[in-house]
């Protein structure tokens, strides 16, 4: 228990909300300079343990020690003055200012009300070039990218000489190449001995980063492990309290012999796609995988009808379609779009308001709503997904991410869908909900319903695919239709390392 | 399972409402303190009248509150209406066929007005409170090029004395106005599928738009019953004051957002209904008849309804955030005294 190099230390933490025991004598601690992920499900406690640290929540029971003292966290400053920073999942900078201004802001050199521009904007050059970010200190903020934002983010902590940096979900808005940067970032760090809690869904790097994790069930410690022991089926089991199959390694495909719903044919929009063709049949899940910004979004959004293409042809059931989003909802497409929050629902409409959107050419007689048959629809639609909690009248901003985005699946599965367009469906989803999700899916392609999926997610696309394509720079560039295809084969190619046939990457 | 809602009359949610609560007691202190002045039927009828005119307004303005935007030319387009109609009155003699046209000319200004804010808006990323703070100054330009910053007295049209003065059953013509079109939108916004349009576009356009919602025609339609509403609204208060002038219902816009916002129909749209805004206009309009039952000289009634208005949403807003449980009271350390002992 006395380690010498704790730098940060909870014990017995309680919190209750409404006699819930959100955390049930919670222990917790970090030591100088490691990396030290907290897991958990959605709901296990996680960001009530990082709310009592950086003092936004009280606690109820437990102490809290750093360097050994015990101390009181009462709010958010008085963790800061402690050497406590938090990189929230959203950015709180001002777009227009210059990095050094946003790493200031609070806290300018000064004289008599007058900043002293030179002296901060050395300053701050300083700490970049001893951490080595790539980023200028004169730099305008909404000019950056969300990666270097991020690192902005992590300059504003160090400036207050933090001792101990929390980072959640830091990559769930980045590329696969801007959080390898910031992976980096992360080493650096603790190379200086700077300590980081990090908290992530995206479970191979929570295992490749990591010095210690501690793993959280029902707000209780469920393990606690080392680096050395770090056995992946084993922590997803101590998060879920239950096995889960080992089959996401590899996935055996097969080409369907159906007949195709979609067809796409030398389909080409400049700056996005070039060239690209393939088919959905029916029962078929497709999915097209490959590195951010390769053009699968973006294929997805101009067969639905969202965005305009510049050359190609598009077919349904082998006619000629030409897209337009009412047309598509009327034909039988569906859509889950990338970003839930943003694309997917409105947060304060309740789940039945959010479902009946999609429905209301069957739920209306001569432009008036038959009510009753909207409320059918959303307890319908609820018990398709199996929402939790059940009630279709909650605001769907009230939901959790894994509810939230099975609401906009219930937008669609009560009609007779064709077509589901699926964009990275499980992105910030705990792995109980993403296992509902996949089963949704597979249920679509049982009943016969073309399903065409973007993904990232490696696990996520050999647990759900019949075939495979890989994007790179606008382009399909492999397919895996036959035989075994391993994440180690998708990796590759999606990387372009897989320039078997001869060709050269051209990127 | 929830055959128990189904009632559609829920007394509970009724008394949590915290305007609800502040109505009942506004009314039982006036009833108290007035000595029975205020508690009588003619009076609450007085109260109605009063509201009917940013009533009226509010049966479409609450329609682009809902989308996110907001309204301001309610009170340009009544003026050009009531300029339009009183010119078009005076041209036919004031005959009630001259009135019935000039209403038809006052209306379709309104609809042309609403209609090309509701294009401009759905098409282009201009905030509504900037393009409608503009257009409000053009359509008052309108106005006096209309009257030539004349009055133009109608006070001889029966068709308009009769919308203006008249009763049915005791009760004002413009309250059986402001009825009706509180009815329609009503019936518009809960039992039509664009009024779930209109809350979809307002709660999330991007969303909307990917689920198929036509989103721009929404916006379109939506501004177009505004503008409707803000002409008859215009076209009433002509018969009212039985005259249009060019300064005809200047800074009512104010009066009508104050009323949408008390009644909860949240700026950032998508939530928040048609009643509650009548609500908040009937909270207003009882207010001012409480003041001059009460002998408050008019010049403090705009102090006093400001500093209600103030505590109202400073209330609902500190129970919102009690509800929520998260957010932190804004009124914390505000009342601390700087100094700090140090020991």
């Amino acid at each position: 228990m006395a380690e010498k190099d704790l730098l940060f230390e909870m014990r017995e933490i309680e919190k209750v909300f409404a006699h819930v025991h959100a955390l049930d004598h919670v222990n917790f601690n970090v030591r100088r300079g490691e990396v030290h992920a907290l897991l958990g499900e959605n709901g296990a406690g996680k960001s009530t343990l990082i709310k009592i640290l950086t003092g936004v929540y009280p606690k109820d029971g437990g102490q809290i020690f750093m360097d050994g003292k015990e101390v009181e966290i009462s709010s958010r400053e008085s963790a800061a003055a402690l050497g406590i920073a938090c990189i929230f999942q959203e950015l709180s900078l001002v777009p227009t200012l210059s990095v050094y201004q946003n790493v200031m802001l609070g806290k300018e050199i000064a004289k008599f009300g007058i900043v002293n521009a030179k002296q901060e904007r050395k300053q701050i050059q300083d700490l970049i070039d001893h951490y080595g970010f790539p980023v200028g200190a004169n730099d305008i903020v909404e000019t950056l990218s969300v990666a270097q934002m991020q690192m902005v983010e992590i300059l504003k902590a160090l400036a207050t000489d933090a001792k101990l940096i929390i980072m959640d979900e830091p990559t769930a808005s980045l590329s696969s190449r801007e959080s390898e940067l910031l992976y980096k970032i992360i080493h650096q760090l603790r190379e200086r001995d700077v300590s980081i809690i990090y908290i992530s869904h995206r479970l191979e790097e929570v295992f490749n980063l990591s010095d210690r994790i501690t793993i959280l069930r029902d707000g209780k410690n469920a393990g606690l492990v080392e680096k050395e022991h770090i056995v992946p089926s084993e922590i997803i089991k101590m998060m879920i309290g239950k096995e889960v199959s080992e089959a996401t390694a590899s996935r055996e495909l097969k080409t369907s012999d159906a007949e195709p719903v979609l067809t796409v044919k030398h389909l080409t929009r400049l700056g996005a796609y070039n060239d690209v063709s393939f088919e959905v049949k029916r029962g078929e899940v497709v999915v097209l995988t490959g590195l951010v910004g390769s053009g699968r979004t973006e294929i997805v959004r101009t067969v639905y009808g969202a965005d305009p293409y510049d050359s190609g042809e598009i077919l349904i059931e082998g006619k000629p379609y030409q897209p337009k989003i009412s047309r598509s909802v009327a034909t039988g497409f569906g859509l889950i779009p990338e970003d839930r929050r943003t694309q997917g629902f409105s947060p304060l409409l309740s789940v039945t308001g959010n479902v009946a959107v999609t429905n209301y050419d069957k739920l209306s007689k001569s432009g008036f709503v038959n009510k009753a048959n909207e409320n059918t629809l959303g307890h319908e639609a609820v018990r398709l997904v199996d929402l939790r909690p059940p009630n279709p009248d909650v605001q769907v901003g009230n939901l959790s991410g894994g509810n939230q985005q099975k609401a906009v699946l219930g937008k669609w599965l009560t009609r007779d869908l064709k077509i589901m367009l699926i964009d990275e469906p499980t992105v910030g989803i705990d792995i109980g909900a993403k296992d509902e999700i996949y089963e949704i899916i597979e249920r679509l392609s049982a009943d016969g319903v073309a399903v065409l999926m973007v993904s990232s997610d490696i696990a996520e696309v050999l647990r759900v695919a019949h075939r495979i394509l890989v994007m790179r720079g606008g382009k399909i560039t492999k397919e895996f239709n036959n035989g075994v295809a391993t994440q180690e084969d998708i990796l590759m190619a999606s990387s372009g390392f897989a320039a078997e046939e001869g060709k050269e990457a051209d990127a | 399972m929830s055959d128990v809602k189904k009632s559609g009359f829920d007394v509970k949610k009724l008394l949590t409402n915290s305007r609800i609560i502040v109505l009942i007691f506004l009314v039982a202190f006036l009833s108290l303190v007035t000595g029975g002045k205020f508690f009588t039927y003619g009076n609450f009828v007085n109260i109605l009248y009063s509201i009917s005119l940013t009533g009226i307004m509010i049966c479409g303005a609450t329609f682009a509150v809902l989308l996110g935007g907001i309204d301001r030319t309610v009170s340009g387009n009544a003026a050009v209406c009531g300029a339009m109609a009183a010119t078009v009155v005076l041209a036919f003699g004031q005959t009630t066929g001259g009135a019935i046209a000039g209403l038809f000319a006052g209306l379709a200004c309104g609809i042309v007005s609403g209609f090309f804010h509701g294009l401009v808006l759905s098409r282009f990323a201009i905030p509504a409170f900037l393009l409608t703070l503009a257009t409000n100054e053009v359509l008052y330009g309108i106005v006096q090029f209309i009257t030539g910053n004349q009055l133009i007295n109608v006070m001889r049209c029966d068709f308009m004395n009769w919308i203006g003065e008249n009763r049915l059953l005791g009760i004002p013509i413009p309250v059986y106005i402001l009825a009706v079109c509180f009815v329609i939108c009503y019936i518009v916004l809960n039992h039509t599928v664009y009024g779930r349009y209109v809350y979809a576009t307002g709660g999330n356009r991007q969303a909307a738009d990917l689920s198929g919602v036509p989103t721009r025609r929404v916006i379109v339609i939506a501004y177009t019953i505004s503008g409707f509403m803000g002409a008859l609204s215009g076209f009433v208060m002509s018969c009212m004051n039985k005259q249009a002038s060019a300064a005809q219902a200047m800074g009512y816009e104010n009066d009508v957002l104050a009323a949408i916002v008390i009644g909860g129909v949240s700026m950032r749209g998508g939530s928040g209904s048609l009643q509650g805004a009548m609500l908040g206009a009937v909270l207003i309009g009882v207010i001012t008849n409480g003041l001059q039952l009460l002998g408050v000289p008019s010049i403090y009634h705009n102090l006093v309804k400001g500093v209600i208005i103030i505590v109202a949403i400073a209330w609902d807003m500190l129970s919102a955030a009690r509800k929520s449980g998260t957010a932190t009271n804004p009124f914390a350390g505000l009342f601390k005294s700087k100094k700090k002992v140090t020991a």
